[in-house]
């Protein structure tokens, strides 16, 4: 499923077509399931993106893991997802639509951390911040969350070490991200070769969510024994 | 010798603690315990009474404030480590238990639950309302509940049976069973593991369930009316009922039953997806029947 339109789907669905190609694409549609197929897609994701409930967390994420884990959460400002809500775009301009769905699914979860180091309001959503490459979305989106999951699982590490975790609970959320990781790596691979596919894409984000959900749950089931 | 030596240690340390204390209809249960189990049986009584197998250089603290009954154990000695909970407390009554190396058993109980346990199973029979059961390392069952559910963990399975309401599971290493739901939002996913449903499909509800590896099996009552989704990358699909299949992409395909009202997702990354009737979801090889 691909063909020369596949990639401008995204800009028809925003209305950012020039006319002649708009009805061009259109006259293409008509003739092209697949087309029509992953254009309904598309939209789904950009309907659940738009349904996302990207509530503050109960409580401020990071200082609550430092907390329990006995670091220090000082050099981690959090700051209120609420404040940055009236500033999310819900449009989305780019082929890799699924790019803006993922990030909006990481800060759902993931809470006041990922805010941190989201990007500028509605830079994600801006034409060429993301590179056009078929996986280029993962990348991108890769950097910010693979930082993140790599200080949660330093954090626990650290909880680890100091006691305050138990080693057996250690090693099943290790077994656990490693399961999560080698679904990511398939996904990843799969994607790949087949990136216009919606249902890849959802299933990378909705797997890269999964991982920083896990250590998020998991930060906030450590004990703190005071 | 070294085990009755062991247990006979065991018992000349251990203390039993048996309390009784009047609630009031709204009050909540607190139960904060670090190892052992927390037993909970509903009665019809408004009174919470405690029975609590401890070492005896431990002591349980129960305080009763104005909305909440709060237990807890004390040490002389550093952290209580070992509490054996069996509690009883009204039908009635919002519970909300905490433990570490901690199983949790609730029976009877008909108000909103949160149970949340890092090393233990969690097991509720009841419940009502806000229901939440959590545990990282440790199997989640859920009987007999209504409201707003919500089952997590992490390394092992979830079952759920007679359950009504919004329904959200989730692990990632287990599979996942439902079965006797009735639910018009279900939302159920694992990386590892079986997703099974039986229960309602209705009108106008959405139901998603997700794996990356393993099958999805759902039962399609007769005459439902809900438009499937089926994406899988590496697996097969079979129905033992005739299915009309379009929008069809490389890894996914729609098609619709009735006049498709509902929404049903089903995904499986490596895995197969199987739609059954009801009662024979456990069939592996199905035989053709009119839709």
């Amino acid at each position: 499923m691909s063909d020369t339109w596949t990639d401008r789907l995204s800009e028809y669905i925003d209305g950012t077509l020039a006319k002649t190609e708009r009805g061009a694409l259109e006259a293409h549609l008509a003739d092209c399931e697949a087309c029509r197929t992953t254009l309904d897609e598309l939209r789904r994701v950009v309907a659940r993106a738009r349904a996302l409930d990207d509530r503050p967390p109960a409580s401020d994420l990071w200082p609550a893991i430092a907390e329990q884990i006995g670091v220090s959460s000082g050099a981690h400002r959090v700051v209120s997802l609420a404040a940055h809500r009236t500033r999310r775009r819900v449009t989305f301009t780019v082929p890799q639509l699924a790019a803006a769905a993922a990030l909006l699914l990481l800060l759902g979860s993931g809470g006041a951390y990922l805010a941190l180091h989201r990007p500028p309001a509605g830079a994600i959503a801006q034409r060429g911040d993301l590179t056009v490459s078929p996986v280029g979305w993962v990348e991108k989106t890769s950097s910010r969350y693979d930082a993140a999951v790599a200080e949660l699982q330093s954090a626990l590490e650290q909880g680890r070490a100091s006691g305050r975790l138990d080693s057996a609970t250690v090693r099943v959320l290790t077994q656990s991200l490693v399961t999560i990781d080698s679904a990511i790596v398939q996904a990843r691979r799969a994607l790949a070769a087949d990136p216009g596919s919606a249902y890849l894409n959802q299933h990378l984000a909705d797997t890269m969510r999964r991982k920083l959900e896990l250590l998020r749950r998991a930060s906030a089931l450590a004990p703190a024994r005071t | 010798m070294l085990l009755n030596i062991a247990a006979v240690i065991t018992l000349a340390v251990a203390q039993q603690t048996d309390t009784t204390v009047p609630v009031r209809p709204g009050m909540r249960l607190d139960v904060d315990n670090f190892g052992g189990e927390i037993v909970v049986k509903a009665w019809n009584q408004n009174s919470v009474r405690v029975q609590a197998t401890h070492s005896s250089r431990d002591r349980i603290d129960v305080q009763v404030g104005g909305s909440t009954v709060s237990i807890r154990a004390e040490s002389r000695r550093g952290l209580a480590q070992m509490v054996e909970y069996q509690i009883s407390a009204p039908t009635w009554m919002d519970l909300n238990l905490h433990g570490v190396s901690t199983d949790i058993d609730l029976d009877g109980v008909q108000g909103a639950v949160t149970a949340e346990t890092v090393n233990g199973e969690v097991k509720c029979r009841g419940g009502s309302g806000q229901v939440s059961l959590k545990s990282v390392q440790g199997a989640v069952m859920l009987q007999n509940a209504k409201g707003h559910i919500d089952v997590y963990s992490v390394s092992e399975g979830l079952t759920l049976e007679n359950v009504s309401g919004d329904i959200s599971a989730e692990t990632v290493s287990g599979d996942i069973s439902l079965e006797g739901i009735e639910s018009a939002s279900v939302e159920v996913s694992t990386v590892s593991g079986d997703v099974t449903y039986e229960g309602s499909i209705k009108d106008g509800a959405h139901y998603h369930f997700a794996t990356h590896n393993g099958d999805v099996t759902v039962g399609i009552p007769d005459r439902t009316n809900v438009t499937v989704s089926v994406a899988t990358f590496n697996g097969d699909f079979d129905s033992s009922f005739p299915v009309s299949v379009t929008n069809t992409t490389k890894h996914r395909f729609n098609f619709t039953l009735g006049s498709g009202s509902g929404r049903l997702e089903l995904e499986t990354f490596n895995g197969d997806i199987r739609l059954r009737r009801p009662g024979n979801l456990h069939d592996k090889h199905h035989d053709q029947e009119d839709n």
